[in-house]
């Protein structure tokens, strides 16, 4: 699940400076589950939004609206709101719909409610986690499920850079699990230590898979359609 | 019911309608013959709404004093609390709130117009005054006669004053004539005029509630002379001061309620022995258990299983009642179908007996009329219509329906009076006589982990003071205990309800229930025979997709907006209103000064968003007033507040507003002074800190 965080009030008061009406679309998808924007958040937001405006003296006025995914296009139909009536549209959806949007509402001005983080879990009520990186090419195979791309500080895939604390946590953040710590802890528990021993040392990794090599596509073309080009 | 699932779409067709409220009944009030809103009626006592609450229990059922007395209360029999510790005393809290706040500002609520036909009703018992209200209600003009010189049924002529006094009474008589109810009593139909005389006089339809007037008579040898009564008949000649002389040894013949009556009204009028004699065993009797148990706590002896063969009598006098041993008493089918022992027989000795094996309608006033018996010698009558053989006529109550209490009698009134409207608009009579679903019992897992709260008990006269005299034996609560027992009310069927089209299955419901009631498959589903109706769910749902079933949608922003309309200084206290337990909590008019307080069921209701809404409703400061007892009735709700207020304050300083406007209080003495004194503080320290701040 794409997990996203709320932007600061001020950034997002900022980014609509000089606006009168603004629409919130919240996304019932991804960022409903992680609590970041839903319906809820929506009004809460818009809450927010015309208590700061009226606290600065002014005058804002904010609608709510929903769509079931900001990511596809079929959902559009269930705004209740006119995008073209507001001054700015924000959405709270990950950055998929914030870029989605403004693409299929090329006339109105799309902005962020919040910061797209990762794809990650729930670990504990109301806590998500980093999981996976979206690198291309899946080494989880070979680490017993724990991924050393997004759990390893470094992205190491050699095992640890030797900055694991004794109580198995990263140097960089006392907060943050060692992922090699992670990777041995679960070999361990799973009797498979001495596999991970026998891994082959990893050659240098196609970075081009990850965001290195541009912007990334999928196509299944059992199901594409000849005039959209495809 | 859990699985049918709510959408967002439905929800808003549903809106402002009255069936919002009427998607899943309550078993209490599902029940009930009149079907009486018990849930919200306990909720306006829970909040110290006394008056509220009787115009809610009005609404369905007119004898709302009355039924607080004597009431078979089948709402307590149904009520879900009976698998957790015991059922709410519902019927005590009616007599309460009737009595209390019932007869001193009785909301009455008349046609605008009353200008429709003229219809009369014969009786002036439950059945037939409730059928009056209900026409007069719709604008009808009902007269009401009453053959007794007292309107009121079995309830004047033959509960006894003990159990339901006569001014008790007469507020649900005086307060269902307010409505434009003409009463004509110690007019007699069949003697006085005759029921087509009615008809032909300009009365548009009649109504025949007339009721069971006499006692079954027992054919015995020897019953007929001087110490052999009927119990109805005694007891409306007690009721009417004309008791007759009894001797000193009672025997009732009989064991239902009216031999219970006969024989605790025998004892108060002076009788040295009283004893009853049936054919049933104890658990076999058809009188309520309550019944028994009290006439035995005033001396009364059961005599079981004997049947009565002859009255014996010496010179005249009765010297007692020759009976046999009773075999049986109802066939393999449970039908009423004795068998005796002819070779057991013994003499129970009395001076008196008084027969109460049962009542039968008396028909004088068919007396001239075309209204005709049946076969059986019983009214014709059409159950569906509620019409008898001449159209015009219909009839309602214990003259056709099986012998029952008041509620029943005052649902069979209120049946006919729809179908005499239905008539008297020229329609078809077609009575829809479906009801709402309603919830199943509570399951065992879920019983346990609701509060166990003990029942409030009331004060009774002790039996060897109230056999003696014909004072009331039972006290009514008082207000401390009455807002406590009401609280004890589980809301059953109010609780949370998922809008399947908006559920994003995020899991969150299920994670923050205190009950582990939500399950998530496609969508999240809360049973609502499970859901404790705190509130925690709908508060925290992230898609706004969990509604509470007992409210309007919006329903906290228009209380919130109704207190800030009252006037400035636009400072508002949501309050716990559920759990405190204390007389002075009625002077709500004592609260500070400058602070609407709103009562709360559940404050774990409270959303974030709530709280942003309500200053941007423009409040200039929130206070959040919780309770101990609420902490405990809803595990975690407090906690969760206090975490969405800190939220709340959060980002109404990233908005620029003071957080101290936001404050909340978790108070562990829930009195009216309590509330008062934090409030006055919390209000002095807003102002001192806004003086500080100007100087600054």
């Amino acid at each position: 699940m794409i997990v996203a965080k709320k932007k600061l009030i001020k950034e997002i008061a900022e980014s609509l400076s000089g606006c009168k009406r603004v629409l919130v679309v919240a996304c019932g998808s991804c960022v409903t589950v992680c609590l970041s924007g839903g319906a809820k958040q929506a009004d809460e937001l818009a809450s927010q939004l015309r208590l700061a405006a009226r606290a600065a003296g002014g005058k804002l006025t904010v609608d709510t609206d929903c769509m079931e995914r900001q990511c596809d296009r079929e959902f559009v139909s269930q705004l209740t709101h006119d995008p073209k009536n507001y001054d700015a549209v924000l959405s709270i959806a990950c950055g998929v719909g914030v870029g989605f949007m403004s693409e299929l509402f090329p006339a109105a001005r799309v902005l962020p409610g919040l910061n797209t983080t990762f794809y990650g879990a729930a670990t504990a009520d109301g806590v998500w986690e980093e999981y996976c990186h979206g690198c291309g090419d899946c080494v989880l195979a070979m680490t017993g499920g724990v991924c050393p791309i997004a759990r390893c500080s470094k992205s190491l895939v050699n095992g640890p850079c030797g900055g694991t604390t004794k109580t198995g946590k990263c140097e960089v953040s006392p907060d943050m699990d060692c992922g090699w710590h992670l990777i041995y802890e679960r070999a361990k528990a799973a009797g498979r230590l001495e596999a991970l021993r026998a891994l082959p040392v990893q050659k240098p990794r196609n970075w081009a898979k990850d965001r290195s090599g541009g912007a990334r596509r999928l196509i299944h073309k059992e199901l594409t359609n000849p005039e959209d080009g495809r | 019911m859990a699985e049918a699932g709510l959408t967002s779409k439905d929800l808003a067709q549903l809106s402002g309608t009255a069936e919002l409220m009427e998607r899943l009944w309550a078993p209490c009030r599902f029940g009930c013959p009149v079907h009486a809103d018990v849930r919200s009626y306990l909720e306006c006592i829970a909040q110290g709404r006394f008056v509220d609450a009787v115009d809610v229990i009005r609404r369905n059922l007119p004898f709302a004093c009355v039924c607080g007395r004597v009431c078979h209360h089948p709402c307590e029999a149904n009520c879900r609390r009976n698998d957790v510790d015991s059922a709410v005393a519902i019927r005590e809290l009616k007599r309460f709130v009737a009595e209390q706040a019932g007869a001193k500002e009785p909301a009455v609520r008349k046609a605008a117009a009353q200008d429709r036909q003229t219809v009369a009703i014969i009786g002036a018992g439950p059945a037939g005054l409730s059928a009056a209200l209900e026409l007069a209600k719709a604008g009808y003009r009902p007269t009401v006669f009453e053959k007794f010189p007292r309107a009121g049924g079995v309830p004047a002529t033959a509960i006894p004053v003990y159990r339901l006094p006569r001014d008790v009474l007469q507020m649900d008589v005086d307060w269902i004539c307010a409505h434009g109810v003409k009463l004509a009593t110690g007019v007699a139909v069949g003697k006085d005029k005759t029921l087509d005389q009615l008809l032909s006089e300009g009365f548009s339809a009649v109504l025949i509630a007339a009721g069971l007037s006499r006692s079954r008579p027992l054919p015995l040898p020897g019953d007929q002379g001087a110490g052999v009564h009927g119990a109805l008949e005694f007891l409306t000649a007690a009721a009417m001061d004309r008791a007759p002389a009894l001797g000193k040894d009672v025997l009732v013949i009989g064991g239902g309620n009216v031999a219970t009556d006969a024989a605790r009204t025998a004892l108060r009028a002076g009788a040295g022995r009283v004893r009853m004699m049936c054919l049933e065993a104890s658990e076999e009797m058809p009188a309520f258990p309550w019944e028994q148990a009290e006439a035995q706590e005033e001396g009364i002896e059961f005599i079981h299983r004997r049947g009565p063969t002859e009255v014996r009598r010496a010179g005249g006098r009765i010297t007692g009642v020759a009976t046999r041993r009773v075999t049986r008493v109802f066939d393999e089918q449970k039908r009423f179908d004795p068998r005796y022992d002819d070779g057991d027989v013994s003499i129970v000795e009395c001076d008196t007996v008084i027969l109460a094996i049962g009542q039968a309608a008396e028909y004088g006033f068919l007396a001239g009329s075309t209204v005709k018996l049946n076969a059986r010698k019983q009214l014709e009558y059409n159950p569906a219509t509620c019409q008898t053989n001449v159209p015009a006529v219909f009839a309602a109550g214990e003259i056709v329906t099986p012998p029952g209490s008041v509620v029943e009698a005052c649902a069979s009134g209120q049946r006919a009076a729809r179908a005499m409207d239905l008539f008297l608009r020229g329609l078809p009579i077609v009575l829809d006589d479906v009801l709402p679903p309603h919830i199943d019992k509570i399951a065992p897992a879920t019983a346990d982990l609701v509060r166990k709260v003990r029942r409030e008990p009331v004060a009774a006269q002790p039996p060897q003071v109230r056999r003696k005299n014909f004072a009331e034996v039972d006290h009514s609560y008082r207000a401390s205990t009455a807002l406590h027992e009401s609280r004890r009310c589980m809301g059953c069927g109010s609780g949370a309800e998922v809008l399947t089209d908006k559920c994003a299955a995020c899991l969150t419901c299920l994670r923050v229930c205190p009950f582990d009631i939500p399950v998530v498959t496609d969508v999240a589903r809360i049973d609502p025979a499970l859901c404790q109706a705190c509130g925690i769910c709908v508060a925290e749902c992230p898609a706004n997709a969990i509604v509470p079933r007992g409210h309007e949608p919006g329903w906290l922003g228009r209380l919130t907006a109704a207190a800030l309309a009252e006037g400035s200084p636009k400072r508002i206290a949501y309050v716990c209103g559920h759990l405190a337990s204390q007389d002075d909590w009625l002077a709500r008019g004592e609260g500070a000064p400058g602070v609407r307080e709103i009562y709360l069921p559940s404050m774990g209701a409270i959303a974030t968003g709530d709280l942003l809404a309500a200053f941007e409703q423009g409040a200039e400061a929130v206070f959040l007033l919780t309770c101990q007892d609420a902490a405990e009735r809803y595990p975690s709700a407090t906690v969760r507040l206090r975490k969405r207020a800190a939220q709340a304050r959060q980002m109404l300083k990233a908005a620029g507003i003071k957080s101290n406007c936001l404050a909340m209080f978790e108070l562990t003495r829930f009195t009216r002074p309590a509330i008062r004194e934090t409030l006055a503080e919390a209000v002095a320290k807003l102002a001192a800190a806004k003086t500080k701040a100007k100087a600054k």
